[in-house]
């Protein structure tokens, strides 16, 4: 499990962001599947 | 550089440990090697690129996962955009398929442990620049050493564009599918191979059958940087 904090205007706006996060480095989708999960605000 | 010995850059990520080895068998075969610093964005002129074993960036995440974003690999993607020769050995082999210039991933072995063994291999393919010298079907022994060698790809696409070019030859140390060792790019001018040619140049060591590979990636690299002169 990744924690990651976000600064985001909104939860969308977080999600697409650790989206990309997800794409471009977090997981290689050939070997690797994630889920993200967005908690409370801090 | 002179006109017998070809520039060929090795790049040295943080945490790479065979740059050394590649140069000196880079140096043995006849080209003058270059180490060349990760954080360098631009590539001097050379003749053809070594990624090198080792664990770039500690391999954290996954391995090469960090590496494919260093300012040299924009320049090793745009020089093999141009055709260039790009050998990735091992970790260099997990950079280029992080970065995409090759198809497929490598896992963690099948047994979850470092293995480091000489290996035997079986040439599939001559008709690719770092193959050149081999016959299809001779067998080259050449070891491996890695934690995370089970390549992964789709085997139906790769058969049909031909692009395995080394395949473990009886025992697969890592759990490889179709017992693949070794792939180029579409192109044939990207290969990347688990087994260190490098460490196969003497035969102090055991096999020069490293050379063979080396070998041929230096006179393509002369071939490049001299054709013109």
């Amino acid at each position: 499990v990744l924690d990651l904090e976000v600064e985001a205007s909104d939860p969308d706006h977080a999600r697409a962001e650790v989206e990309r996060m997800c794409a471009e480095l977090l997981a290689n989708p050939l070997i690797e599947s994630y889920e993200i999960e967005l908690a409370e605000d801090r | 550089m002179t006109e017998s010995r070809p520039r060929v850059a090795v790049v040295v990520f943080p945490g790479s440990n065979d740059d050394r080895d590649a140069g000196l068998a880079l140096e043995k075969l006849g080209a003058d090697p270059v180490l060349h610093w990760h954080a360098e964005p631009a590539l001097p002129e050379v003749g053809a690129v070594v990624l090198p074993g080792g664990f770039s960036y500690g391999d954290y995440l996954r391995a090469g996962a960090i590496a494919r974003f260093s300012p040299a690999m924009r320049a090793v993607a745009d020089f093999a955009a141009d055709g260039g020769l790009v050998l990735g050995i091992c970790n260099g082999f997990q950079v280029l398929c992080e970065a995409g210039l090759l198809p497929g991933a490598l896992r963690p072995n099948e047994s979850l442990a470092f293995v480091c063994k000489d290996v035997p291999l079986r040439v599939e393919r001559n008709d690719v620049p770092f193959l050149g010298t081999c016959e299809v079907g001779q067998r080259l022994t050449i070891p491996v050493k890695h934690g995370e060698g089970c390549y992964l790809a789709d085997t139906e696409l790769l058969e049909a564009s031909r692009q395995i070019v080394l395949r473990y030859d009886g025992e697969n140390p890592n759990g490889s599918v179709d017992d693949i060792a070794g792939v180029v790019n579409a192109d044939g001018n990207v290969m990347g191979l688990m087994p260190h040619p490098e460490h196969a140049v003497d035969p102090l060591l055991g096999s020069t059958d490293g050379a063979l590979i080396l070998g041929a990636l230096v006179d393509r690299a002369r071939e490049r940087l001299f054709a013109a002169a």
